[in-house]
């Protein structure tokens, strides 16, 4: 094992795939002479040089198109967006090209294409740079959608999202990138639509996926395992979309109570979506009605302790768990 | 560098561009003779499948039980008039290495690139038998094999796609261009800007071609730009940029060959904008009031654009030269009106897609995906 920051454990994975397939390369605004806007891509252009890591102006829609258009007569792309709050302005690149050019050619075309970059709130950065946009990604059929939670997940998911023959939404956060982790050593590749049962237990299942598990959803279960005494099984989604929705109804089978974590807004909510996968196929196993703890359904404010206080915090969760546990 | 410098150079550019050798398109020789022949055929062939396609659109079928059917759904958009643009295009088209992308009045390029007529009036139809297997329609023909990377509905949505794919050609060096077509509605898409910046910047072989027939669905271009002059459009962008007359075929294929020459040569982008005419409406529920007069005749301006009909104009110019006679051009019309019979024919015929088939081509891998 290595112990890496998650920033170095995505760099890691780019810098294996490129030097493995000469048709990878990166683009993005900041990533070569800048050397990243988060550090991501350090030393890549001197690494690989300006034909494989691209500098490009202010332009979403113009480079993201780019690469859709390049990943359909076979480069593969890794498109960076400083934010994934920007793709809100190339949307339709996303959403029409390269998620549907595939299916309205009938198949004749593949998009293996990588977008990635920071997703959600990243402190204080207010409204328009603050949106968790996995819930307007995960609904589109044609597109895969990832999330990593730590430096082992950054490096396996994206070097397979990388290699990956779709468009692959990869959902990081600016404030993750520091986090240092354990990484396999060598060639580690982690699948994709498979979610990962971090922690085994009996009482209630918990679902969650990206920063909210650091940041509040682990230490709920340390707090739920020392304060309460209940045994959380905790289950790291890592792909969106396709949902492992098997492993999900698995686990509720066993513990018969389910809480959904996320930072997104409830009502059409990445936990809503999860939610509408659930409540069919796991009713008659349930003893409780599952639980969805999201973010408030306000613009998300700057000031730090209105920003805190919108979010999820441990004690939200604690008062979820044990509300399904009728404790 | 000064302003004035940098000003002196580009004009410099456009003039090298402008007076360049064109490619090759004369009579003389019984291969180039050859040639102009098949392009009037082509150029015929897109006028009937529209035609056809109108009068298609127009008439649905009656199901046994009595009820009617649409035998072509959804938005459609003619060619008429525009063929001399396509056609030319696919005059200098190297389909080992070349890409044309497209916004969605796609029939004519389709059948310029040498898709068969009843494979694209099957999509239009919907069948599975269609370029792309009736999931497309007749905004989305795709034939990738030819180089024909499609229809794109969305308007201004391709744009960006042809700079990726010029990209591409530079990134492997193939020697290969992209002709990059879009209306002169597209123009005013805030992709046209991201994308000719970018594709002047990377210094890619993309050819953008505007087919400006005037009119933007019903906003015509007086009303849609505040610069009249289209080409101007481009004049941000340090790539050479000009007008042609798009219904000229020997016209399009000698300017669209300075734009192939110096993409071909590392020269980068260009800009034209091919001048034309649409005969027809923006789409099928288009009774185009904008074309007519308070008496509800058509404005002079609909029979003056006839005269500059493409095909009219390339007919003349064949047989002035002696190349194909009136009785020729008959027999080929008569039989191009056949084959697109045979086409409507068949697609009529042919099965619509399974029901089960909707759940195919939305993903390349099988879920969950690990690498090998």
């Amino acid at each position: 094992m290595a112990v890496m920051q998650l920033r170095e454990a995505l760099r890691s994975a780019m810098t294996e795939e490129m030097e493995r397939d000469e048709n990878v390369f990166l683009m993005g605004e900041e990533v070569a002479e800048y050397n990243g806007a988060y550090k991501v891509s350090e030393g890549m252009l001197e690494r690989f040089g300006p034909d494989r890591v691209i500098d490009t102006p202010i332009s979403e829609s113009g480079f993201s198109g780019l690469g859709v258009g390049a990943a359909m007569v076979g480069l593969r792309p890794i498109i960076e967006f400083m934010s994934w709050s920007f793709t809100l302005v190339c949307l339709d690149q996303i959403v029409n090209n390269a998620a549907n050019v595939r299916y309205m050619s009938g198949g004749q075309v593949k998009i293996p294409i990588t977008f990635r970059g920071g997703n959600g709130i990243a402190h204080q950065l207010g409204a328009t740079h603050s949106h968790r946009t996995e819930s307007i990604y995960a609904r589109i059929p044609g597109l895969i959608v990832v999330t990593p939670s730590n430096s082992a997940d950054a490096k396996g998911l994206l070097k397979s999202s990388i290699r990956c023959d779709d468009p692959v939404i990869f959902l990081e956060n600016e404030k993750m990138l520091n986090d240092k982790g354990d990484v396999p050593e060598g060639e580690f590749t982690l699948p994709l639509g498979v979610a990962d049962v971090e922690r085994q237990g009996a009482d209630v299942t918990l679902i969650s996926y990206g920063r909210p598990l650091d940041r509040v959803v682990r230490p709920a279960v340390k707090a739920l395992t020392e304060n309460e005494n209940i045994d959380v099984e905790l289950i790291n989604l890592r792909t969106l979309r396709p949902l492992d929705t098997q492993t999900l109804l698995e686990s509720i089978k066993k513990t018969n109570r389910c809480v959904i974590v996320d930072e997104d807004w409830g009502y059409c909510g990445m936990g809503s979506g999860i939610l509408f996968k659930l409540q069919e196929p796991a009713f008659d196993y349930l003893d409780a009605p599952i639980k969805y703890v999201h973010s408030d359904e306000i613009p998300v404010p700057y000031n730090h302790h209105l920003e805190e206080a919108m979010m999820p915090s441990v004690d939200k969760i604690v008062s979820a768990v044990k509300e399904v546990c009728y404790r | 560098m000064t302003v004035a410098d940098e000003i002196e150079k580009r004009s410099a550019v456009k003039k090298a561009a402008s007076s360049a050798v064109s490619g090759s398109n004369g009579h003389s020789s019984p291969a180039e003779r050859e040639a102009a022949i098949a392009r009037l055929r082509t150029m015929l062939l897109i006028r009937r499948f529209e035609e056809r396609t109108f009068y298609e659109y127009t008439s649905p079928r009656t199901l046994p039980d009595g009820t009617r059917e649409m035998k072509i759904g959804g938005f459609c958009h003619l060619y008429s008039g525009q063929e001399a643009i396509a056609v030319g295009c696919a005059a200098l088209f190297d389909k080992s290495r070349d890409y044309l992308i497209n916004g969605y009045r796609c029939h004519g390029h389709s059948l310029a690139l040498g898709m068969n007529p009843h494979t694209a009036m099957a999509e239009l139809f919907g069948r599975a038998t269609g370029c792309s297997k009736g999931k497309g329609g007749s905004m989305h023909l795709f034939e990738v094999s030819a180089g024909n990377l499609g229809g794109h509905g969305i308007v201004g949505a391709q744009i960006p796609l042809g700079l990726g794919t010029a990209f591409a050609q530079k990134y492997r060096k193939t020697g290969g261009v992209t002709f990059c077509f879009m209306g002169d509605g597209a123009i005013n898409q805030g992709t046209f800007n991201e994308a000719l910046n970018l594709a002047s910047l990377y210094k890619v072989p993309c050819i953008y071609v505007v087919e400006n027939n005037g009119v933007a669905m019903g906003t015509q271009v007086e009303r849609s730009s505040a610069e009249k002059d289209l080409a101007e459009r481009a004049c941000g962008y340090a790539m050479p940029h000009w007008n042609i007359d798009g219904n000229d075929v020997d016209t399009v294929i000698t300017e669209f060959g300075k734009a192939v020459d110096r993409a071909r040569s590392g020269g980068g982008p260009s800009y034209i904008v091919a001048n034309t005419y649409r005969f027809r409406g923006h789409s099928m529920s288009d009774p185009m009031k904008y074309r007519k007069m308070s008496d509800g005749k058509w404005s002079p301006e609909v029979e003056e654009a006839k005269k500059h009909d493409p095909i009219l104009l390339y007919s003349n110019r064949l047989m002035q030269a002696g190349i194909i006679s009136a009785q020729q051009i008959e027999a080929m019309e008569a039989k191009v009106n056949e084959e697109v019979e045979a086409a409507i024919h068949q697609a009529e015929a042919d099965p619509n897609p399974a029901l089960e088939d909707r759940f195919n081509d939305v993903l390349a891998e099988t879920y969950p995906y690990q690498p090998k």
